[in-house]
């Protein structure tokens, strides 16, 4: 297997093996953060763009971090800094930051496709940080990665991710790196915001919270947004958090081994328990470490196939 | 087109006289073998087996992964993917010695030292290879060399164990599986 | 006097249920009949078709207000190209068609520059904007054919219900976008399997067929015409079916991309898939087809909607809606509905001439003598792939380029004048 491709769109575009090179990768750049010196020289000379174009802390620090470790040079863009709000498009103010040899483009847009669009247009690559509740492509990969770490395994396993699905692109990502490594996915959460239609590519679509996790190895809780409620989605956060929250007694009726994931930022005893979050079934913080790693591995893998 | 450098049924005897210097040199107890991916690595087994068979006793081993310290990202059709590191001790105030198959350019060996660096700092650094070609483009020189054979520069040697069938030492064109691309 | 004499021709004419073999004459720009023309110019046929002229109700031609992306007159000449001799002008220009000035401008621009027949189109409401009744009594004078809000939708209903009560008196049809705006909540695309996979704003079906069903409920009390302008829905199909077995004034238009693509093209982001009704699912492309072949939809429009590349060449997201249709809509159509098997010429062809021409009134829309020689020659046996580059429209936003098709427009007559002779 050999990583052949300049952009990370999303993991819909990969091969099984190409999901598994990257986690491999992963696994020995997580080595590296653990050193005494915490920094390889692989990007040395290469210029990264951070290019967000919608507020993330997490996300663009991760990068930020991954890139500093991979010894890149690195430049951040804000959208609310950026030409964008001079009416400049997209592509031209890409552009005129290719123009300056820039060799990686990191963005967060919007907009579905974004990313897919201007890497069409670009001979630097391209890594999709989200866009849209389309994709997000690295945080799939770090959840799997903890998954794959914890368990051992990807295929058979059944995972669960509970919340606002039809808005999530951690969703989307998730669910097509993990059909595609073998796991049985669940969505479960208000019937306004699990599509049904979801069941048409193989995963099992319920409202019910105490039927999506029986038998889980894994629960991966979706951070729920307030705005949602005023769209009328769903009554009260109150409300969603009796039906759909994950709390310590349905913790005791799930496998003892079940690992609780969240991408964060936590609604803390909305979709998640306080005492769960914290609790011993919890990765999420090393969700957060292995990010690093994984995102180290994307912008090492597709830097090799930058052509400058 | 390739041809026969040495054959696998001659192998052993030149890692048993690598080993033997290795032993002659008398380190201090500790000293370690550091084997570079890919053919380093069963290199380096061997030389323990063969330290081992003379002394009784095998030197600790590490395996190393040089790709995120290479100096030719990106000017490269693929990047090799990125093998297992894995030192299994304290590498500061040791001896190592560095183990590869060939010693060609002596880039990746420079890599190894600076990856090295990247762990600690060790008392010592000594490297053993298989092959010294003899055409170095850094002032880097083997201290343990089985063989020393001179071949123009668009010949590459290939090393194969047992496991990676049809054993032996070949040397073959430049048909590489990472060319450079033409900048 | 200028007499044209079409030798071995194939005419089909769907008013009067005519399929065969023979010459075609025309004198004074009116067709006559061949034996009685003196010393006419003869254009063999050589088995090429010869039909009345399409009509296309459903064009916008961006002038005044985006003449980078189109203007009337290249408009025409991709009309002329595509085998339209009249196309209906919708009026959301900018500044939009909504007084007796704008209509006058367009008519004098059309009648200057374009080769062939612009029907101007009034909006319903000031600016298209939905909240108070355009001067339609005026606009009439000003020579509009129809009344149209085209690219928004009239969401207050008694207005609505107004606005058809009031053209009923000026005999103007309503040609409506069927667009209830809240239930399509900033949609980019047809809400199924694929924008729930992508992860993209939804336009529900039912955010069409509510407003077809308001207008089919409104057209009824009130017995005036209500033409919907692009239905793209099996649901909406089936309302119109059903009311129009009830003998309601409603008629319906299909437009070829919707008979042609589905939402699973969007899938790459291609912003030529982004059109407003949005490309459905397969199950509503085939109950359009089924529409078309029935007769429930009368007639086939374009919606030709001209875009700068500019425009087009950002994210999907912030893409205007729409694509244009003149250049590609008979080959797409033929190759399709005809060539396929699915529906005979002659059904197509009234689907592109008797049929708007009954929505907008015009009577006798057939090659009889006596008529006006506005009239398309057909190569039916012309395999090829669009082109684009070849469009005479100013914009090439289209996702048709190499597409494979079988049907030329070989020629065009407007008033018995060749406009179009090939390429």
């Amino acid at each position: 297997m050999q990583w052949n491709r300049k952009d990370l769109l999303e993991l819909y575009d990969l091969a099984p093996e190409e999901i598994e090179l990257i986690l491999d990768t992963a696994a020995e750049f997580k080595k590296v953060s653990q050193r005494r010196v915490k920094k390889v020289p692989a990007l040395r000379g290469k210029t990264v763009v951070n290019f967000f174009v919608e507020p993330s802390t997490r996300t663009r620090v991760s990068f930020e971090l991954a890139e500093q470790r991979l010894s890149a040079d690195i430049v951040n863009v804000q959208a609310s800094a950026s030409s964008l709000l001079k009416g400049e498009s997209l592509l031209d103010t890409i552009k005129n930051i290719e123009a300056l040899q820039v060799d990686l483009v990191v963005m967060r847009h919007s907009a579905p496709g974004a990313q897919a669009f201007i890497a069409r247009h670009l001979n630097c690559g391209v890594i999709n940080a989200g866009d849209g509740a389309h994709g997000h492509p690295t945080q799939a990969l770090l959840d799997i990665f903890t998954i794959r770490e914890k368990l051992g395994r990807i295929k058979g396993l059944n995972v669960t991710i509970i919340g606002d699905i039809l808005h999530s692109r951690v969703a989307r990502s998730n669910m097509w790196g993990l059909l595609k490594l073998g796991a049985n996915v669940t969505f479960a959460g208000p019937s306004t915001l699990v599509p049904r239609e979801f069941e048409e590519v193989g995963v099992r679509v319920t409202n019910n919270l105490e039927e999506a996790v029986a038998g889980a190895d894994v629960v991966n809780m979706l951070r729920i947004q307030h705005e949602r409620q005023t769209l009328g989605f769903f009554p009260s956060t109150g409300e969603y958090s009796r039906f759909y929250g994950l709390k310590e007694e349905t913790l005791k009726r799930m496998k003892s081994n079940v690992l609780v994931m969240h991408p964060g930022p936590i609604n803390r005893d909305v979709e998640l328990a306080s005492s769960v979050a914290d609790g011993d079934n919890s990765v999420i913080l090393e969700q957060v470490t292995n990010g690093l790693a994984v995102r180290m591995a994307v912008l090492y893998l597709v830097a090799g196939c930058v052509k400058k | 087109m390739q041809n026969l450098l040495m054959s696998a049924a001659e192998m052993p005897d030149v890692i048993r006289q690598i080993a033997q210097e290795i032993v002659n040199a008398k380190f201090p107890d500790g000293y370690a073998l550091v084997g570079i991916h890919e053919e380093g690595v069963p290199l380096s087994e061997r030389i323990a087996d063969a330290i081992e068979a003379a002394t009784g006793a095998r030197p600790p081993l590490a395996k190393l992964d040089i790709s995120m310290y290479r100096d030719d990202i990106g000017k490269t059709k693929h990047l090799p993917n990125i093998r297992e590191t894995d030192i299994p001790f304290d590498i500061n105030d040791r001896t190592l010695i560095l183990v590869d198959d060939v010693l060609s350019s002596g880039r990746t060996i420079r890599a190894a030292l600076d990856a090295i660096n990247d762990y600690g700092r060790p008392a010592m650094i000594r490297l053993a290879v298989l092959i010294d070609r003899g055409n170095p483009e850094y002032p880097i020189r083997a201290d343990y060399v089985g063989r020393k054979i001179d071949l123009p520069a668009e010949r590459r040697v290939t090393v194969r164990f047992e496991e990676d069938g049809n054993p032996g030492i070949f040397d073959e064109a430049w048909l590489d599986k990472h060319p450079v691309v033409k900048e | 006097m200028k007499e044209i004499l079409l030798k071995n021709a194939r005419i089909v004419d769907p008013a009067r249920q005519l399929d065969v073999k023979g010459d075609l004459g025309i004198a004074d720009g009116k067709i006559a009949a061949p034996g009685k023309l003196a010393k006419p110019e003869v254009i063999d046929l050589a088995g090429k078709t010869v039909v009345p002229g399409f009509i296309d109700v459903h064009v916008h031609l961006r002038q005044p207000g985006n003449t980078n992306a189109e203007t009337i007159k290249t408009g025409c000449m991709a009309a002329a190209a595509g085998g339209f001799t009249s196309i209906v002008a919708m009026p959301n220009t900018k500044p939009a068609a909504d007084n007796a000035g704008a209509i006058e401008l367009l008519r004098s621009i059309a009648a200057r520059e374009g080769v062939v027949r612009v029907l101007p189109c009034g909006c319903m409401t000031n600016g298209g904007a939905g909240e108070e009744m355009a001067p339609i009594g005026s606009l009439k004078s000003a020579g509009v054919v129809a009344l149209s809000d085209d690219g928004r939708c009239i969401q207050n209903h008694a207005l609505m219900r107004h606005v058809v009560e009031y053209a009923k008196y000026f005999e103007l049809p309503i040609l409506d976008h069927c667009e209830d705006v809240a239930l399509a909540a900033g949609g980019v695309m047809h809400e199924g399997k694929w924008s729930v996979l992508l992860g993209m704003n939804g336009i529900s079906s039912a955010s069409e067929e509510l407003m077809i069903a308001r207008n089919i409920l409104l057209a009824k009390q009130i017995q005036w015409k209500i033409h919907m302008q692009h239905v793209s829905t099996r649901g909406g199909v089936e309302l119109l079916r059903e009311a129009r077995k009830r003998g309601i004034m409603v008629t319906g238009e299909a437009t070829p991309h919707h008979l042609t693509l589905t939402d699973e093209c969007v899938k790459h982001f291609d912003t030529n898939y982004k059109m407003n009704p949005p490309l459905r699912s397969e199950d509503d492309r085939q109950a359009v087809i089924e529409g078309i072949v029935d007769g429930t939809l009368s007639v086939i429009a374009t919606d030709h909607a001209p875009h700068t590349r500019t425009a087009k060449l950002v994210e999907f997201d912030n893409a205007p809606f729409g694509i244009i249709g003149l250049e590609t809509a008979f080959a797409l159509c033929y190759t399709e509905l005809v060539a396929s098997g699915r529906m005979p010429l002659i059904d197509l062809v009234a689907r592109m001439t008797t049929g708007p021409a009954a929505v907008l009134g015009i009577a006798d829309y057939s090659l009889a003598e006596g008529n006006v020689a506005d009239l398309t020659v057909l190569d039916l046996d012309q395999k090829y792939e669009i082109d684009p580059a070849t469009f005479f429209s100013q914009a090439r936003n289209t996702p048709f380029g190499g597409r494979a098709v079988a049907g030329k427009v070989a020629m065009t007559l407007v008033g018995g004048k060749v406009v179009y002779a090939g390429k």
